[in-house]
């Protein structure tokens, strides 16, 4: 093996090695032997920090000097629900700054829960020649002036993509900073911008590109402009249409109709703000090529939504509000036999009862008719243990779970028991299954179900849910692919926690927030645990001013080989060696 | 939505389920000293781990619904609530109609229960069948293009769109 070694040439290996692009894979190929790990740090091109603050980007730049694409996350998950309070962290500008120096010639950065700056923007902007690719997923911090930046600078921009971002968005006019001479875009998404962009920049930048694939387009542009657009642009693949409202006149439905005909490629649809039934049909020919549609803005009603779903034949993905009810799901596991994935949101998430008759049974109706189906999030007000069973036998496959019934702790409607045994069945027989969210009435047996069965899980969501600190215990026990753990109001305190604290350095993060966990277990678990940081985040006040009994209102722990971070605001304090000194 | 209190007993971790816990893992084995150091160490009380913290449920924080998707909602509904649409309503043989906001009802069924008090009498609409008393009275409109029609024939938002105003007239005719 090592004579094999040497007598490879290094350009030989190289080669080898550009056929591997998981990390995964690059990552053991490092570990075979010191020379793989030189020749394959020297040709890495892609990196995926799933924590900005496990690593410090020089350290990245120390071992990979030749990096092409950037994917970097911040804030843990909770921050989409408002647990995380604003100014906890996540900024990449050290990051940028870093890789203006080391990498000029970057290509793509992709961020997720980031603080981006405008600053940033313009760095990026100015830094990287050959830049093409830049997504902002659930981003804030920057406004159109960063973009502005970017349209002017990037020559040879692909890809824009500001998915689910705040923009601070006083100005549409951005959009023109893109020169005449632009014409490279391939994906642009602004679903986010709250306010208009300049009509006819925008569709004389559509008209001008004609690799444009993806257009995601924002809330105000209205229905009689998607018509130019789409006239510009027949060979978009997908599409998010603005507002499909307008008073209903012959005239404009055949003229959208008649532009949604002309795209011969369309295989998403999204957006569809405010849906005047009306028009609907206009999309009606293009029904049976899509292949995912996201309706999670459109307040359309249930026969409406059975007459579309009914002829998307094709459709893999759907996302939907609950208005689709029981019976339109029915007609999706009726029609649509390639549906992969199945997102249903509540549409009055706040009502004290149900304004649809969306029940357990839709989910079943759905399992039982696709039998592709793997991945779920499904929001509901009732479910039974029965209904998850049958869904659990009905899909082997399922990778991914998420059920939220709406208020918290409610059991089985039917039997008035826990949710234990039907979430057991789920773990039982989904032996791929990745993510799980749990709700609804639960106590410690449910874990015990998921630690003994959920052998692939890779991230689990709790809430309100278990008895005491064993419920903890076996999912840190038990799950041997655990990565990352969020965790709200369950009575989880310290001991599981320490018991199981060397588990924590083999996952990337975890959660916890109105629990149990004292202020002096961490302490404990910082002064042993030197690769973690244990961070408590508690806006009540510094927690030595309370007894150390006292539990902390939230606590994030990550495994780092950066130590603690220099960029906490007030109310965040990270648990070190020191810190056991430092609080008493 | 109904905010329940912290129902769950205390999590005491008792001496009896240790055994249980012990007897599983090396790897509890391994961070036994860890609880160890806990009890000795620390002197924490187990008991006053045992309530968790009043569930601090607010609708910023759940449901779990992502920011951009709850400020959609809430404008829409806004808007349901906020939107008019007036139109007038006569009966036959009263001179003085009335006015009525369509968007305030979100269907027939409710608009025919507005109308029957209202104007005091049973209306006959699209879905009424069977033999129908000469005090009844029938509700019709004018559409866009002037013609009257019967309420109740077209889906509820189609009406919406093609009403001008109604009209109930004696069911005898």
């Amino acid at each position: 093996m090592l004579r094999m070694a040497r007598s490879l040439p290094e350009e030989v290996l190289e080669h080898v090695f550009s056929f591997i692009h998981s990390d995964k894979d690059r990552n053991a190929i490092s570990m075979v032997c010191k020379s793989w790990y030189e020749i394959e740090r020297w040709c890495r091109r892609r990196i995926f920090v799933g924590n900005c603050y496990a690593v410090n980007p020089s350290m990245v730049i120390r071992r990979f000097p030749e990096v092409r694409s950037v994917e970097l996350k911040g804030k843990p998950h909770f921050a989409d629900f408002n647990l995380v309070p604003d100014g906890w962290g996540g900024y990449v500008y050290p990051w940028i700054a870093a890789m203006a120096n080391a990498y000029p010639w970057l290509e793509e950065i992709s961020l997720k829960r980031m603080v981006v700056t405008d600053e940033t923007l313009e760095l990026i902007a100015k830094s990287f020649k050959n830049f093409k690719v830049l997504v902002l997923s659930s981003c804030e911090g920057f406004s159109t002036d960063g973009l502005a930046a970017i349209a002017a600078n990037c020559r040879n921009l692909r890809q824009l993509d500001l998915r689910e971002s705040e923009v601070d968005d006083p100005s549409g006019h951005w959009l023109s900073h893109f020169p005449d001479s632009f014409t490279s875009l391939v994906s642009l998404n602004i679903s986010c911008l709250g306010s208009e962009v300049n009509f006819s920049a925008l569709e004389h930048l559509v008209g001008r590109c004609p690799n444009l694939r993806t257009l995601r387009l924002n809330r105000a542009v209205p229905l009689d402009r998607l018509a130019n657009i789409l006239r510009r642009a027949p060979q978009l693949v997908e599409l998010g249409a603005g507002t499909y409202s307008a008073e209903l006149r012959p005239d404009v439905f055949s003229s959208i109709a008649g532009a949604f005909s002309g795209c011969k490629e369309l295989k998403s649809l999204s957006g569809f703000w405010d849906v005047v039934p009306g028009y609907l049909p206009a999309i009606y020919p293009i029904c049976s090529s899509l292949t995912s549609l996201n309706l999670s803005y459109a307040t359309i009603q249930s026969p409406d939504l059975v007459k579309l779903v009914s002829q998307c034949q094709s459709l893999q993905r759907l996302w939907v509000l609950d208005y689709i009810e029981d019976i339109g799901l029915e007609a999706l596991a009726a029609f649509c036999k390639d549906l992969q994935e199945l997102r249903v949101f509540p549409s009055e998430p706040f009502a004290l009862e149900p304004n649809v008759s969306l029940t357990e049974q839709g989910l079943v109706s759905v399992s039982e008719g696709c039998l592709k189906l793997h991945s779920v999030l499904y929001f509901c007000r009732q479910m039974t243990n029965d209904a998850l069973v049958t869904i659990a036998r009905n899909c082997p496959k399922m990778t991914r779970f998420r059920l939220c019934i709406i208020e918290p702790r409610t059991p089985d409607y039917i039997t008035l028991q826990p949710l234990d045994d039907g979430f057991g069945a789920i773990v039982e027989h989904c032996k791929d299954l990745r993510r799980l969210s749990l709700s609804g009435l639960l106590t410690d047996r449910v874990f015990e179900y998921i630690g003994t069965h959920a052998k692939k899980l890779e991230m689990l969501s709790v809430a309100f849910a278990g008895d005491s600190d064993l419920g903890l215990h076996h999912v840190l026990y038990g799950c041997e692919n655990l990565r990352k753990l969020e965790i709200r109001d369950c009575p989880f305190g310290d001991k599981a926690l320490l018991a199981n604290a060397a588990k924590l350095e083999t996952m990337r993060s975890l959660w916890m927030s109105s629990c149990s966990v004292s202020f002096g277990a961490c302490k404990l678990l910082g002064q042993k645990m030197p690769r973690l940081n244990i961070e408590v985040i508690d806006e009540r006040g510094p927690p030595d001013s309370r007894p150390e009994s006292c539990p902390v209102e939230k606590l994030y722990i990550y495994r780092t080989l950066a130590g603690p971070r220099f960029d906490m605001p007030g109310f965040v304090w990270t648990m070190d060696e020191d810190s056991a000194l430092r609080f008493s | 939505m109904g905010r329940r209190g912290s129902a769950s007993s205390s999590s005491s971790l008792e001496s009896s389920n240790y055994p249980a816990l012990s007897s599983r893992s090396s790897l509890y084995q391994h961070n036994r000293d860890l609880s160890t150091d806990l009890r000795l160490g620390l002197s924490i009380a187990t008991s006053s781990q045992g309530n968790p913290s009043t569930p601090s449920v607010s609708e910023s924080d759940w449901p779990p619904i992502k920011p951009f998707l709850k400020e959609t909602l809430a404008a829409e509904e806004n808007e349901c609530n906020s939107a008019t649409f007036f139109v007038k309503v006569y009966m036959e043989g009263i001179p003085i109609g009335r006015k009525l906001d369509l968007l305030a009802h979100d269907g027939y069924h409710n608009l025919i229960r507005t109308l029957d008090h209202m104007f005091n009498t049973t209306i006959i609409w699209a879905e009424m069948d069977g033999e129908h008393s000469e005090q009844y009275h029938v509700l019709t409109y004018e559409d866009k293009e002037g013609d009257w029609l019967m309420v109740g024939d077209v889906p509820w938002e189609m009406f919406l769109s093609s009403v001008r105003r109604l009209k109930i007239t004696r069911a005898d005719i």
